[in-house]
């Protein structure tokens, strides 16, 4: 039988829809955000761009390079490089592993949410009533109705993580569908996948331009863009702004997990991916700083609703009260009559007084919210309040699905891509076969995140899963790149891969800058997690309808070291294993 | 007897009447100047009046009494009393620019409607006069009380709140207001029930999407399926073919004889043209 030749893409676009697919994920839209707001608005893009440029674009160009010149997946591609490498390989596959179990649960929640916006009435919209439909549930009484929906309805959440509880059946119908949906898109491998990025894509800006309409817009909007782009330049004096603009550069091109090279593996040995490098890297940050502002400007609405609310709800308090006409008070004259009535009747004022609320509209955008909370509970919040909102729901939810399911692409390409440059895999199982096989383990482990407490299991993979595997694993492939393979080998790859020498500004970053700034926030991780002091997450309380801070206990504890432990651990056990390996085999020689 | 005989009396008479007689204002009824007042009283305790003066004279007196007390007595069955119900509207925050005025009328519309509502809950002949209102302010709140039609009690406030609730709909849109804007401070407004189809819509979506998805992935494995099946046919013909080729180029004709000995080698045998398909 002949021997089938590597699988490659239809066209150079669907390579690099692929990879801005891939990049462009959930963390340009909830994470982007809140850093923006955290540190100073307008002024946190400089840090920003001087990191894409010294360390994002570098790197990303570095992952492409190898996986076009080995043409294998990210396991042969490092032994190809150097054969003690091999488990910077298994490394990223164990990281990819981690982040796809746990990914596809949010894809699970996106549909979740998205199914129930076929609706007269958003079910978040509202709070349930209790058993004697005199009120509102308790619960949800104290929260809000979005909080409410997302803990109870969706997560079902127990109040701890100790409680483990049952598996909750809608949730673990969605992960099967997105596993399902996940399957139909990587089915025959890179010839499947080419053909869905064009819409997973393309679409989300097509949606987040709608939204952007749609945002600035509202009434309000203002209030947040104004908020958001107002620089406060005093920011950029905290070494954590920096520091953070690093982070969020790194995870957000998606570097490490081995994806990159998994679909550069499959480019012709002469594409431009320098070119496409610096491409894919404008568009991302590009897209982190459009939806900011589609962000910013639901913010805004958010916001100046709940003032308007507050305010509301104050002036009818006084009304109440005092039984003054209706028209008597407005908005505008609220702080007037207040004074007023607490010189004319200070005794019943004073009475009033631990009902009065303070209303501000600058508390309100200081809520800074990130992750999940900001995709599910404060988008929704926003959203519910909008005329028409089941067709802003589904919109909105469809975007966050296909942010997803784009990444989850990237990351489950990055597993069965080495898988099947295995030989025996290849001969003996066909590429669906493969493909399905995975998907099946991955929805069989993460049903473990649909179970009523699974979403603090999801948090501490969200947490401690990735991130400090990824920050080691690329440290090792730059020093090997640039000391190991040597830099001047490297460069003459390139050049007969796209006919000229990389430039000076790519060497430098390469063998110094981009190096000096993972060390730095290795260092930095190292730190943080030792004065941190005991791990802690947010547990929902029902009882106070908010999260409360809680340590993890021991065995969860055991578990984060695992984590963190597991990925990394395998580069120096597999260096150690070719090395006895390779001295066996001289040993027999020699004999 | 008397007292409650002239609670049915509007309360501005009986204020009117006593004002005029202790004041020197002049009302639409009686006016005595004061000179006459204090002849009044000067011969009140007067035991030489005629005995139709002295008649006249109690009932002035009983009328003052109830004047002053009348709505002392109304005040007190009304916010003071525990059977009482506050009702508080929000007629511009319901209607805005078609807001009406609350006067009069409104009120009078307000309190025959409850009477209706007692009417529905209790089946006794409740009257406008039945329900009495006081303290009302700008806010447009008040309280009301409702008394029994034959025994004038009070009715408590219970009964007043199961009447209420009955008919709430009744009132709501007699007022063109809803439970949020025509409050009853003291009854809270039964929530409307939640509707609840048989099958959850969110199931029904998902069932839609993933038949869909998963007859995409069973088209796609039955094709490459059905394209496997025939590649390997034809990679067998085309085995054959190279084989026959490479058999053609070397030269190497071979005639087929029939029952082969097993040293001729099949895989060089031509086959005869006109059997291949």
């Amino acid at each position: 039988m002949k021997r089938e030749s590597r699988p490659s893409w239809e066209k150079p676009a669907q390579f690099v829809l692929a990879c801005v697919s891939y990049a462009v994920g959930l963390g340009n839209v909830w994470r982007f955000p809140y850093l923006c707001q955290m540190h100073g608005g307008g002024g946190f893009l400089i840090p920003y761009l001087i990191m894409l440029a010294a360390e994002g674009v570098p790197l990303f160009c570095m992952e492409l390079a190898i996986g076009q010149k080995m043409r294998l997946g990210s396991i042969g591609a490092w032994s190809a490089i150097s054969p003690y490498l091999g488990g910077v390989g298994i490394a990223s596959i164990i990281a990819s592993v981690y982040l796809c179990l746990y990914y596809n649960v949010i894809n699970a929640w996106s549909f979740w949410y998205l199914f129930h916006s076929f609706q007269e009435v958003l079910p978040w919209a509202e709070c349930p009533l209790n058993s004697n439909y005199t009120g509102y549930l308790d619960e949800c009484g104290k929260a809000t109705s979005t909080q409410y929906f997302f803990y109870r309805e969706t997560l079902n959440i127990s109040s701890s993580i100790g409680d483990g509880g049952g598996v909750h059946v809608g949730q673990a119908l969605c992960l099967l569908l997105a596993w399902i949906f996940v399957y139909l898109c990587i089915i025959r491998g890179v010839t499947s996948t080419g053909k869905v990025v064009y819409f997973t894509a393309t679409f989300p800006y097509m949606v987040l331009f709608i939204y952007l309409i749609r945002g600035v817009t509202l009434h309000g909007a203002m209030n947040g863009l104004r908020y958001m782009f107002t620089p406060k330049l005093e920011q950029l004096a905290n070494p954590t702004t920096w520091i953070n603009a690093a982070t969020q550069i790194f995870f957000s091109l998606g570097l490490g997990f081995g994806s990159l090279i998994a679909f550069a593996s499959y480019n012709h040995h002469h594409n431009n991916f320098e070119r496409q490098a610096i491409v894919v890297s404008l568009i991302n940050s590009g897209t982190s700083i459009f939806a900011s502002v589609v962000t910013f400007s639901i913010y805004g609405f958010k916001a100046t609703f709940n003032y308007e609310s507050c305010l509301d709800r104050v002036r009818l308090l006084l009304l109440n009260n005092f039984n003054l006409a209706e028209d008597a008070i407005i908005a505008d004259n609220i702080s007037y009559w207040v004074t007023e009535l607490n010189n004319t009747y200070p005794d019943q004022f004073a009475d009033l007084l631990p009902k009065l609320e303070i209303c501000d509209l600058e508390t309100e955008l200081d809520t800074a919210v990130e992750g999940t909370g900001l995709a599910f509970i404060v988008y929704s919040e926003a959203i519910k309040n909008m005329p028409l909102p089941q067709l802003w729901s589904v919109l909105y939810f469809f975007m966050l699905l296909l942010l997803g399911l784009g990444s989850m692409l990237g990351n489950v390409t990055a597993i069965t891509t080495p898988l099947q440059d295995i030989r025996f895999v290849s001969h003996n199982l066909s590429n669906e076969a493969t493909n399905g096989l995975v998907c099946l383990f991955c929805l069989l482990l993460g049903l473990g995140f649909t179970t009523r407490s699974g979403n603090y299991w999801f948090t501490m993979f969200n947490d401690y899963g990735a991130a400090f595997s990824l920050l080691l694993i690329v440290l090792i492939e730059i020093i090997s790149v640039c000391y190991i393979y040597g830099l001047k080998q490297f460069e003459k790859d390139i050049e007969d891969m796209i006919g000229h020498r990389p430039n000076w500004y790519w060497k430098i970053a390469w063998a110094c800058v981009s190096p000096l700034i993972i060390i730095t926030l290795f260092i930095f991780y190292i730190i943080s997690y030792i004065m941190g002091g005991t791990p802690t997450y947010q547990a929902w309380n029902k009882d106070l309808g908010q999260s409360v801070t809680t340590a993890y206990p021991p065995y969860a504890q055991a578990f984060i070291g695992l984590l963190l432990v597991s990925s990394i651990v395998c580069i120096p056990l597999t260096a150690l294993c070719t090395y006895c390996s390779r001295q066996r085999a001289l040993s027999t020689v020699s004999i | 007897m008397f007292l409650h005989d002239f609670l049915h009396l509007p309360v501005r008479l009986h204020l009117t009447a006593c004002y005029s007689l202790l004041s020197t204002r002049q009302g639409p009824q009686v006016a005595l100047t004061p000179a006459a007042q204090a002849r009044v009283f000067k011969y009140e305790g007067a035991s030489g009046l005629p005995r139709g003066l002295r008649m006249s004279l109690n009932l002035v007196i009983v009328l003052c009494l109830t004047a002053v007390l009348g709505p002392t007595l109304v005040h007190t069955l009304c916010s003071g009393s525990t059977d009482a119900n506050k009702v508080r509207l929000s007629i511009k925050t319901a209607l805005g620019d078609e807001a009406y005025d609350w006067d009069e009328s409104e009120m009078f519309l307000f309190k025959a409607t409850i009477a209706f509502a007692m009417r529905k809950c209790n089946k006794k002949q409740y009257e406008v006069s039945n329900i009495q209102v006081c303290n009302a302010t700008q806010r447009v709140s008040f309280w009301f009380v409702v008394t029994d039609p034959k025994t004038e009690d009070l009715v408590s406030g219970k009964d007043v709140e199961k009447a209420v609730r009955m008919s709430r709909n009744r009132i709501n849109s007699a007022f063109l207001l809803t439970d949020k804007t025509l409050e009853f401070v003291n009854i809270p407004p039964t929530l409307a029930a939640p509707v609840k189809p048989a099958t959850p819509p969110w199931l029904i979506v998902f069932g839609v999407v993933i038949g869909l998805v998963g007859a995409g992935i069973a088209a796609i494995l039955i094709s490459t399926f059905i394209q496997k099946k025939r590649e390997r046919g034809g990679i067998k013909e085309r085995e054959e073919d190279e084989e026959e080729e490479a058999g053609q180029r070397n030269g190497v004709f071979c005639t087929v004889q029939e029952g082969a000995d097993s040293n001729i080698n099949p895989g060089f045998i031509e086959d005869d043209p006109f059997t291949k398909l």
